[in-house]
């Protein structure tokens, strides 16, 4: 926090310098001189000013959002006549509502006031939000089709005769027609979402008598939001039933659950705040202004038939929450409407605003501005203060509510809108912003996961590994080690001493090991190995005692001096030579062993060192796999043995051959799952686990690029064809390493298996079996889930593809070239092949 | 939905040395038409790949770095930045992806986070060129190293051209001093 701080004055001081210089340079220069005074006498423009005023609307937690809403309405009212003023004022507040959702009460507050002092401002208001709306209809974009509808929703006072609903209607019939079109439907249900948002923001704007509709609605969504969805099962974030917290059910079902029990209450919605009510120069005045104002129709917007399916991939959406189960209630229970409203307002946060994650952070902080003050305990409330509240009151801290949605994302299936990295970085930043605060609710969010690692899907477990190690490194490697050691009795196979050992190796990879060690209590010295601390590993062949040890200080005397390869070829041939006099069926196994072990030996000083033996003996590298698949597999294991300690540098190395094409992904595929499947043992291993959803993710990643290639608008025979073939033939490729990866693991993780026979030795330890037999279920589910996510994008993608056989129109004049934004051939994309 | 301004900065927009150092320039070697001058540095940038990181410890080593920068996407280049007499790490490196927007995620997520324990800088950068991976101060090191009077152990000390002179005196008044 400190030096963060330091930081920025160094800079601003740096930049500050810089100007004057600058200045400094043309001191004599008369338009310099004049642009200085001027500058002291420079007035800033009301739109200015009432720019900064609408953007800190609700901010502070001192100063009546009522009073500033009212304030604003007074500027802009007043000023009408200002052309400026009017457009900053419109333009701004529709790009609030779609930026900062917390804000949109406060938003409809300032209309509603203007409202009663110019309806023809408020008029112009509802013209830009409808168009707006309409805009963002038109491409699917969802998200902001939500947050108009609130704002508007909001506003439902200021309509004649019933407002937002009709819009809302037709949005429902449009589900109705995608449901009945496709049990799979996700667009459907998240149309039905859209809806059920809205309705508790209707319901708490000043608008009256809106029961009936509301319900009628509701009754209606119902069918959709409460039928069990067939992809829930792939995104759910827990693999067995025990241990998995009572509420897993999809975000529609729970919402609209959650609507008809408010429903029989009255719709109290107590935590949306209702800014409404208008300050007035005589308290005793009984007349509420909103009462007399003056009404406008809905806006009239249209929403296409059928609807657009938007830019993103909609899956169902499980609630999370990593502080469930509690002693005491810390956030809102998924039984409470409260849950959801809060959750979905800080998602949209989060998401949009991940171009300042400062910002974010801020805003997440400052939760308790935004809703109805008695919604949570006082900032910072200690938890064990908490049993001190009174049983009326709510113990729900904004800071768990907070940090709870952040790992909503982190731990979305699957996958995030944004790239993880972005979430720890929220997470960063909150602990800065608010250390004493934060600090201890992620505390208890790693312990829930840490208890939960073995339920937890493996991806997960290892965005969690991922997040802790990277959070940790961001406050010097500060945890409380010691609550775990016990664990350390475990078998290594276990999820938690997995977890473990895998955090403990990426500290290492994000700093060294002597510095990791010194944060560790004793008991987990035993777990750095000495080979951790070593710049540089042994050369087995150094000692005389390793087969072919003289051929191999010969070739890494060679590599190191750089030698051609037919420097190098007769003492290969020495190696293969004698392999072959030894029965070696495979001689060149041996001779590649010590090349490859020598270019990691000779390139171990660093990464572009590696690479730049790997880049000089390329040759030699690329012609081995294709001559022999054991050999090529053999890369793989020298590599894994020499840098053996720490294996985050060798499945770097190894991500680097993939791109060199000397490795393929297959093999590498198969190096893991057959030759060292070991009975199982090595998924418990975290960085086999990195290195195989790597190599799969090169895969789908160029698999992805070349179906954007391929559906590009414009694109004609021969092209067509061409991309189609390459598609088929990835497609192909895909298809043997999921179907490989998963032959291979249900030999696991099906019980009773020759494998586990073979491990148990007689002695039997059914515990580790057990285990062994669960890492297989959950590799397995991983796995399948990331077929079927891909093929669900290849459906999707291709369904509005330029047929085949299509080709160009007869243009006229030059046309433009199809400027592919994908080019597959481009160097850009890794060569994987 | 890009805007023209959003209500709340941007984090992955060029940073203010980048503008003003280009900004300087043009000044000295053209007329006073700076606002398109700007937008010229910032349109060099419109496609960037390559990330100037700063503040680094001279001990952090391409493995850390890789290991924290690839959290943003794949790394295609890494070149450390190097005293220009010793060829060792002096502070500072570039970090090439195969995407503008991995760049630019970079800026968004990594920038200002802590890399080895130090605060590290990015900024979007139009390109690494043979050359550019050596410092520019008069000692090798980077230019900020030469003066820096604030004690740093992360970056050798205090500035060399400080040390050097709290050297001369060493020696000039003897060691008690």
């Amino acid at each position: 926090m400190a030096d963060y701080e330091r930081q920025n004055q160094g800079q601003g001081h740096r930049g500050h310098t810089v100007v004057f210089l600058a200045n400094a340079k043309f001191f004599l220069d008369d338009d310099d001189v004049d642009r200085r005074s001027q500058r002291r006498r420079y007035e800033e423009p009301l739109s200015n000013k009432l720019r900064k005023q609408l953007l800190a609307i609700a901010e502070s937690a001192t100063r009546k959002a009522e009073d500033h809403a009212s304030g604003i309405a007074k500027t802009v009212t007043e000023n009408y006549e200002d052309e400026d003023l009017r457009d900053t004022f419109l333009t701004l507040i529709i790009q609030l509502v779609t930026e900062q959702p917390f804000k949109i009460p406060f938003l409809a507050a300032v209309v509603l006031v203007i409202n009663t002092q110019k309806p023809e401002l408020a008029a112009e208001a509802l013209k830009k939000a409808a168009e707006a709306l309409q805009g963002y209809l038109n491409v699917g974009a969802w998200r902001e089709v939500k947050l108009i509808l609130r704002f508007l929703g909001c506003l439902q006072r200021l309509f004649e005769g019933e407002g937002i609903f009709p819009i809302l209607d037709e949005l429902f019939l449009r589900a109705v027609d995608l449901q009945t079109s496709s049990s799979e439907d996700s667009l459907g249900l998240e149309l039905v979402k859209i809806i059920l948002f809205t309705i508790p923001y209707i319901m708490t704007s000043s608008a009256t008598e809106n029961e009936f509709q509301a319900s009628a609605l509701l009754e209606k969504t119902d069918i959709i939001a409460s039928t069990p969805h067939a992809l829930v099962a792939l995104v759910d974030p827990f693999v067995t039933d025990e241990g998995k917290p009572e509420f897993i059910q999809s975000v529609v079902s729970l919402l609209q659950t959650q609507l008809q029990e408010e429903a029989s209450k009255g719709w109290e919605l107590v935590c949306i705040p209702r800014p409404w009510k208008i300050p007035r120069e005589d308290e005793n005045d009984g007349a509420d202004p909103l009462d007399s104002m003056t009404k406008h129709p809905f806006p009239e917007v249209m929403i296409p038939n059928p609807v657009k399916p938007g830019p993103k991939a909609i899956l169902p959406e499980i609630y999370l929450s990593v502080y469930a189960g509690q002693e005491i209630e810390t956030v809102p229970p998924p039984t409470s409407v409260t849950s959801l409203l809060l959750r979905d307002a800080l998602i949209d946060t989060i998401n949009i605003l991940d171009f300042n994650r400062v910002a974010t952070a801020k805003f997440l902080i400052d939760i308790d501005c935004y809703f109805t003050p008695d919604t949570f305990v006082k900032r910072a409330t200690p938890f064990d203060k908490l049993r001190e509240i009174p049983s009326d009151r709510s113990t729900w801290k904004p800071e768990d509510v907070a940090v709870d949605a952040v790992f909503s994302q982190l731990f979305q299936l699957p996958a995030p809108e944004h790239k993880l990295i972005y979430y720890h970085s929220v997470l960063t930043e909150c602990c800065k912003v608010a250390p004493a605060a934060i600090a201890p609710s992620l505390g208890r969010a790693i312990r829930f996961l840490y208890r939960s690692v073995k339920e937890l899907d493996l991806d997960l477990c290892h965005r969690f590994l991922d997040w802790f190690s990277h959070h940790l490194s961001n406050f010097g490697f500060t945890w409380k080690w010691t609550e775990w050691i016990e664990d350390l009795e475990l078998p290594v196979t276990h999820p938690k001493m997995s977890f473990i050992t895998g955090a403990l190796d990426k500290e290492i990879r994000l700093s060294f090991a002597q510095r990791i060690k010194g944060t560790l209590p004793d008991p987990y010295q035993a777990l750095i190995l000495e080979g951790k601390e070593k710049d540089t590993p042994d050369f087995k062949y150094a000692s005389d005692s390793t087969p072919y040890a003289k051929e191999g200080r010969e070739i890494m005397q060679l590599i190191r001096k750089k030698a051609s390869d037919e420097e190098i070829q007769p003492v290969i041939t020495a190696i293969e030579e004698q392999a072959r006099m030894l029965g070696d069926p495979d001689p060149i196994v041996q001779s590649t062993d010590a090349f490859v072990t020598s270019i990691c030996y000779v390139g171990a000083k660093s990464l572009s060192h590696v690479l730049s033996c790997i880049e000089r003996n390329k040759e030699r590298l690329l012609s081995v796999g294709p001559f022999s698949p054991p050999a090529r597999r053999q890369i793989i294991t020298s590599v894994m043995e020499y840098w053996a300690d720490q294996p985050g540098i060798a499945i770097n190395i190894i991500d680097k051959l993939l791109n060199y094409t000397i490795l393929t992904p297959l093999s590498v595929i198969e190096w893991a799952l057959l030759d060292n499947l070991a009975t199982g043992k090595i998924l418990a291993k975290t960085h086999v686990y990195e290195m195989i959803s790597a190599t799969i993710g090169k895969v789908t990643n160029r698999m992805r690029q070349i179906v954007l290639a391929r559906i590009q608008p414009g694109l004609y025979e021969p092209q067509l064809s061409v991309l189609d073939e390459t598609l088929g033939r990835e497609k192909g490729d895909m298809h043997t390493l999921f179907k490989l990866i998963e032959d291979s693991i249900v030999s696991v993780s099906n019980s009773g298996s020759d494998l586990l026979f073979e491990r148990g030795n007689g002695a039997g330890n059914q515990e580790e079996d057990e285990l062994i037999r669960h890492w297989g279920h959950r590799w397995l589910r991983v796995f399948r889930r990331k077929a079927a996510v891909e093929e669900a994008f290849i459906f999707e993608a291709m369904v509005n593809a330029t047929p085949l056989g299509t080709v160009a129109p007869i243009v006229p004049q030059s046309a433009e070239p199809t400027n592919g934004h994908v080019d597959v051939s481009d160097d850009d994309i890794a060569d994987i092949s | 939905m890009q805007r023209d301004q959003n209500t709340v900065d941007r984090l992955d927009k060029p940073s203010a040395y980048y503008l003003s150092k280009n900004k300087r320039r043009s000044r000295v070697n053209s007329d006073r038409d700076d606002g398109d001058k700007v937008d010229d540095t910032v349109d060099t940038l419109k496609n960037a790949t390559t990330l100037y990181v700063g503040n680094l410890s001279f001990y952090t080593t391409e493995e850390q770095i890789h290991e924290l920068f690839a959290k943003c996407g794949e790394i295609k280049r890494l070149v450390m930045g190097l005293d220009r007499y010793n060829k060792t790490p002096c502070g500072f490196c570039f970090v090439e992806y195969y995407t503008h927007q991995d760049a630019l995620d970079c800026l968004k997520y990594i920038g200002g986070t802590k890399l080895d324990e130090r605060i590290i800088r990015t900024d979007l950068d139009p390109g690494f060129q043979e050359g550019r991976q050596y410092g520019r101060g008069k000692s090798g090191g980077q230019v900020r190293d030469e003066y820096r009077d604030e004690y740093d152990p992360g970056r050798g000390g205090y500035g060399r051209a400080i040390a050097e002179q709290r050297k001369k005196e060493e020696e000039e008044y003897g060691r008690g001093r």
